[in-house]
């Protein structure tokens, strides 16, 4: 018996929850990155994406975050005549990077991560147990 | 007469190795939480019938020579999993809930404490009998 694949399986889904976490960080710390030449597009959000991958040495099924993929909604834009990359009607795109929507998913992926984190804990628990077999 | 080979000890045994690969599965469905198309998998209950006819109509070989391997009658094979779509699913075709997969592992867990109590229980009367 031993409980590596179920704790590595549980490991696998906190690596991509976290990976998942970098790409809504980068989201959230670019929400106002206009573009620095003129015409040119600002920072175009990213999606983080998940999916399962056969590992041959545990035999199973493990989590891994895929390649982020780009957002294809529209850019804001905000009327500011002023910034030099504002375009001939006097208006500046901002990026498609909508915060309360990031801070839900952020959210999400915590709620995820905490129960990678609960599973983790309750077969070390179990694993403990059967080690204490031993102690009789 | 060989230890483990005792009912009580054989089919703890196999309700902790049940337990075990149903921990895997769960925390495959955990892990899997945010997966598009990913539907909650779970084992076939441990029927208390199954368990116990396996263990009394077993029958094993006899080894009449030192060389010879004896074949016990438990089961070495993996316990069935199934599909079981939780309640909710999510607009990408994900059907895991994480509070049914909590309640689910925490089962687990109990359960498999009450399977090694009892099999350390069993433990110290066998010592008790032989006078420890």
């Amino acid at each position: 018996m031993d409980f590596s694949k179920s704790m590595a399986v549980a490991a696998s889904g906190m690596r991509a929850q976290t990976d998942r976490m970098k790409v809504i960080s980068e989201n959230i710390a670019n929400a106002s990155s206009t573009a620095s030449v003129k015409g040119g597009d600002p920072y175009r959000r990213k999606i983080a994406t998940m999916g399962s991958t056969f590992d041959r040495e545990l035999e199973t099924n493990l989590v891994e975050a895929g390649k982020p993929l780009s957002d294809k909604s529209e850019f804001k834009s905000q009327y500011d005549p002023g910034n030099p990359t504002a375009d001939a009607q006097g208006y500046v795109k901002l990026p498609n990077v909508d915060s309360l929507v990031e801070v839900m998913d952020m959210r999400d992926a915590q709620r995820s991560y905490e129960a990678d984190l609960s599973v983790m804990d309750a077969t070390k628990q179990m694993l403990a147990k059967t080690v204490d077999l031993l102690n009789k | 007469m060989n230890l483990p080979d005792l009912p009580l000890f054989s089919m703890l045994r196999e309700r902790m190795s049940w337990l075990h690969q149903r921990q895997d599965t769960l925390s495959q469905n955990v892990a899997n939480a945010d997966t598009p198309r990913y539907v909650a998998r779970d084992l076939k209950p441990l029927d208390f019938d199954d368990a116990l006819n396996a263990i009394h109509q077993g029958t094993s070989m006899m080894t009449t020579n030192v060389r010879h391997i004896a074949l016990t009658p438990s089961r070495s094979g993996a316990f069935e999993d199934h599909e079981t779509p939780d309640q909710e699913s999510s607009p990408n075709g994900n059907a895991v809930s994480l509070e049914m997969e909590m309640i689910k592992v925490a089962e687990t867990q109990a359960q498999f404490q009450a399977a090694a109590n009892l099999y350390a229980k069993a433990m110290t009367m066998m010592k008790t009998a032989i006078g420890h």
